[in-house]
């Protein structure tokens, strides 16, 4: 019997029953907020347990996890901060999210409420001359940058897309996004936070540590961004960040995006100092060679090896449809058949789109020349039919933008993101052919969508800017289909072992089969794993910072240090 | 369709909050940023589309029961469908609002009514109008002495359904009366169905009601065919949906027209000409059925397959409605054709409009609902420095006027229709 068996056994009639918080408690609760923003009517708690990714983990193995005992949309650091305390007072574990997309948002520990921050949504401030953003967690990228862009400014978009939070980005997930090559890492874009700890103490981190502004991270004031978030961020699971300032960068565009065109794949016209390519490589050392090259010549605004998260099979052909308004996803199987498709499947193998803004004409010229002269060197060029005028101009928008970030589920509603190990583009591209090949294999069973075992993405940067990036292979399946559905952590877990095998660091695979194994087990599968010292730093850090252990610690991985 | 047809919708979504906010590419500020009225408003996860799923799916689980909360979170919704258009951005096996239709009709099927809505029915069934407290005698009040055709006694090329709304409110009904005049001397062979009319049903089948608007559309179609009626044309956004996209998928082949198509076809063959100057900054709210809602129904049967292992399409190629080939430029054709008038356009416009709040049932059952999402159009209509709205509506334009009314706003508020008089 297969593990996601085991945990499938439990009839519906023993599932989803609600725990109802002390009525002294809720009422605590309910005087914070208000009664018009907390609630346990049952209908809404299981709105709250539903996210994609919960099909493969326990205990339901579908999208239904555990019901919060109550949800509350607090509307200001202050309610934060009372809730923090009430549920240190009362023994009440408590979770945040901002746009709790995907399963780590909710909660997964019965006797747990859920924080809603979605009523703290405000852009506070936009200091033009120091080019920063003040604000609140709700705040969503997309509403960040259509602001920013008012006043020549952009934001570190979250590779999550533009429906999700930059705040949280920052401090408490991943961090990452298609212009990190030039905005830099969402992590290192933060400067002063307001931080509601896990005790319910209010700290300011960075210079509004010192009350003098929210411009620097680092001081003068305390500089906690490594502690609060280490690598990936505790994902909620350490305290709310309440505000937080982030950096800006240079927008050399209109104030306003001139969007035209037919849904899905709109349409945006931008001046001169703008060039959007997709570049495509004879190999994987030819396409590390090329990232290499672009972060030392510091050429590039938004970098990012985006196509492929749809399959190298499929997706170039998917891109020409889903560019079409007349076209759907029915049409694809028949466009394939085309040969001029297939020729262009074929020359799209190793694609990287690039986003060149130049900040002065010369600059532009500039960019390009060099860009030319890498594509020289490593035996790379320009896909001619992406830069016809319709494809782009959407994929322009796309990547300015932002806000397809759904397309990830496109084929069948499921996805899950395997490998996406940090390092050098020689280190990435060592990992993704053993991906690649362990991907096939899984495809070859027809239970996952078959789109090519060669279905990496990511930006080719990380903190810094630039120097290193990851390979997230994407794995579409059908998330009402229970074959598909045990085949993926079947694959995920295969993955996680192969890693472990070639001496690779922890990666997605990791994460994904510790939540298969749950609190209890994935203690024993930290010990085990080579770079567990991580993970009792976050003991420690958790234990030293959440005394009463009132946080929701459903994804915040840790190791009891040994003696 | 059965609710338990769309469980695989269920299933599929991803929470990716798509459904809440306008379309990310048309997205122009923060202020102007949310695209659905009812998580909006009411914050939950739940009131969202995608937390509808999840609550469909929790019901047909018997993993939850019905409750108050649950009516609460199935009706505050105007069902809009911006939500619907959201989600297609990037999904082709989801049909969101398909399912929530689904969703109140099964609540309808289980007894679980609304007291409000038992009564708007009740209504409907002994006078055959969506409007409370009024009567079936008083329907064709707004033509008397205009000289219309009689479609009881006489037969016309042309049907002007006049709908509840303008059949009784008494401060629109103007728009009516314009409208068939102005069809008239325009040479267009039209006639009323006067006291005779029925509702469309359109709203008894947002509400859940498929058997009352079954009823309604056979009865209509009926009387139509009986007075030799090729068209239909009506001012009625709510009519115009219900007739172009429902009543076909009954058998029902009569074209559908609403007013602002036939207007822009009069001026395209030259029978309609604009004379008058309207010195007037306006700006357009695209009603949400005759937008986004208002794409023509396309017959499909075929079956959902499987192809590249466990991609999802279907065969034969299924049409999709995503709001691309809803009414936007018929309006906007005919106001910027009027002479002086500049027509300024708010941020969420066409696929992408926000709603004018009184869809879905909420005018009638959740007046606060209702009347914030209107507050939050006419913020945005202000925001462009228009001195009028200017919609295609009677639903809107009286959520529209009451608004203002009780508001320090001094906008005036316009059916298209209105504009047209003025201008010729």
């Amino acid at each position: 019997m297969t593990l996601w068996r085991l945990f499938n056994r439990q009839s519906k009639k023993e599932r989803y029953i609600n725990m109802t918080l002390p009525r002294e408690v809720y009422q605590v609760l309910e005087d914070i907020v208000g009664p018009r923003n907390i609630t346990e009517e049952p209908a809404t708690l299981a709105a709250y347990a539903f996210n994609f990714g919960n099909e493969l983990y326990p205990p339901y193995a579908n999208r239904f996890s555990i019901r919060p005992s109550a949800v509350l949309l607090p509307g200001s650091t202050e309610e934060v901060q009372a809730i923090v305390k009430a549920c240190n007072r009362y023994k009440i574990k408590y979770k945040p999210f901002t746009t709790g997309w995907g399963s780590i948002a909710g909660v997964r520990t019965e006797n747990s409420i859920q924080l809603d921050l979605r009523r703290m949504d405000r852009i506070l401030e936009i200091d033009e001359k120091n080019m920063f953003a003040i604000v609140e967690p709700y705040a969503m990228g997309g509403t960040l940058q259509a602001e920013a862009m008012k006043v020549g400014l952009n934001c570190n978009m979250p590779g999550a897309g533009a429906a999700v939070s930059p705040l949280a980005n920052g401090t408490s997930q991943w961090g990452h996004g298609p212009p990190t090559l030039y905005f830099g890492h969402n992590s290192e874009v933060l400067l002063g936070i307001e931080w509601v700890m896990p005790n319910g103490e209010i700290l300011k981190t960075g210079s509004l540590g010192s009350g003098v502004g929210w411009f620097c991270g680092e001081g003068p004031g305390p500089s906690l961004r490594a502690l609060i978030r280490g690598d990936i961020g505790a994902q909620g699971n350490l305290g709310v960040f309440t505000k937080a300032a982030l950096k800006l960068s240079p927008w050399p565009g209109p104030t306003q995006l001139k969007v035209d065109g037919k849904p899905p794949a709109y349409h945006v016209s931008l001046p001169e100092n703008f060039r959007m390519y997709t570049l495509t490589f004879p190999n994987w050392r030819a396409f590390a060679d090329a990232a290499h090259k672009i972060y030392d010549a510091e050429i590039g605004y938004i970098c990012h090896r985006q196509w492929h998260k749809l399959g190298k099979d499929l997706a170039p052909a998917f891109f020409l449809m889903y560019s079409n308004p007349t076209k759907t996803l029915d049409d694809l199987e028949e466009m394939l058949k085309d040969p001029e498709i297939q020729r262009f499947t074929q020359e799209m193998g190793m694609p990287l789109p690039i986003v060149l803004a130049g900040q002065t004409p010369n600059d532009i010229e500039y960019q390009e020349k060099v860009l030319n002269q890498i594509l020289a060197e490593t035996g790379g060029h320009k896909v001619a039919k992406m830069s016809e005028p319709d494809i782009e101009k959407f994929t322009l928008l796309y990547f300015i933008r932002w806000g397809h970030k759904n397309l990830n589920f496109v084929y069948a509603g499921g996805y899950v993101g395997s490998w996406h190990q940090y390092g050098t583009p020689d280190f990435n591209v060592k990992y993704a052919q053993v991906a690649e090949k362990t991907l096939s294999k899984y495809q070859a069973t027809g239970l996952l969508v078959q789109a090519g075992g060669d279905a990496m993405m990511g930006p080719i940067a990380r903190t810094g800017g630039g120097g290193t990036f990851s390979l997230e292979q994407f794995t579409a399946y059908d998330p009402a289909n229970k074959e598909s559905v045990e085949a993926v952590v079947n694959y995920i877990l295969e993955s996680a072992e192969l890693a472990k095998d070639h001496g690779f660091p922890s990666g997605f695979d990791e994460m994904a089969a510790l939540r298969f194994k749950g609190t209890v087990g994935s203690q024993a599968y930290l010990e085990n794993l080579p770079d567990n010292q991580r993970f009792q730093w976050q003991w420690k850090i958790r234990h030293m910072l959440d005394p009463n252990d009132a946080g929701e610690v459903g994804t915040y991985w840790m190791v009891k240090p040994k003696e | 369709m059965a609710l338990e047809d769309y469980r695989g919708n269920m299933q599929r979504c991803t929470r990716c909050s798509y459904c809440k906010w306008v379309l990310w590419d048309h997205l122009k500020s923060w202020r102007f940023a949310k695209g659905c009225p009812s998580i909006g408003y009411n914050n939950f996860q739940s009131y969202s589309a995608g937390g509808r799923l999840a609550v469909a799916l929790s019901l047909l689980d018997g993993t939850i029961n019905y409750t108050d909360g649950v009516l609460d979170i199935v009706y505050q919704c105007q069902m809009c469908g911006a939500c619907d258009v959201a989600c297609k951005i990037c999904r082709y096996d989801m049909e969101p609002l398909a399912t929530l239709h689904e969703l109140r009709a099964r609540l309808v099927e289980d007894g679980q009514l609304l007291p409000m809505h038992m009564f708007i029915i009740d209504n409907l069934k002994k006078e055959d109008t969506m409007i409370a407290g009024k009567v079936k005698a008083d329907r064709g009040k707004w033509a008397e002495g205009l000289n219309i055709k009689d479609l009881t006694k006489e037969k016309a090329e042309v049907a002007f359904h006049a709908g509840c709304r303008l059949s009784y409110d008494e401060e629109l009904s103007k728009v009516a009366k314009a409208a068939v005049t102005l069809f008239k001397n325009a040479g267009v062979d039209i006639g009323i169905m006067g006291k005779e009319e029925n509702c469309c049903g359109g709203r008894a089948y947002e509400i859940g009601y498929k058997g009352e608007f079954s009823k309604y559309a056979t009865n209509n179609v009926e009387a139509w065919t009986n007075a030799g009626v090729k068209t239909v044309v009506t001012s009625c956004s709510d009519g115009y949906w219900a007739f172009k996209r429902l009543y076909p998928e009954m058998g029902c082949k009569i074209e559908v027209l609403h007013t602002v198509e036939l207007i822009e076809r009069l001026i395209k063959e030259g029978k309609l000409k604009f004379t008058k100057t309207i010195p007037k900054v306006v700006t357009y709210h695209d009603p949400c059925h005759l937008g986004r809602q208002g794409e023509p129904y396309i017959p499909w049967k075929g079956v959902e397959k499987r192809i590249y292992g466990q991609m999802l399409v279907h065969e034969p190629k299924k049409p999709r409605f995503n709001g691309v080939n809803g009414i936007y430029d018929s309006p906007r054709t005919i106001l910027n054709s009027v002479p002086g008038l500049e027509l300024v356009e708010m941020e969420r416009i066409r696929e992408n409009a926000w709603c004018c709040g009184a869809g879905g049932g909420v005018i009638d059952t959740y007046p606060e609902l209702c009347s914030w999402t209107v507050t939050e159009r006419v913020e945005e209509a202000r925001a462009t420095g228009a001195e009028a709205i200017v919609t295609a509506c009677p639903w809107c334009e009286r959520n529209f006027i009451d608004a203002i009314e009780k508001s320090d706003i001094k906008m005036k508020v316009y059916d298209i229709m209105e504009v047209v008089q003025q201008a010729i």
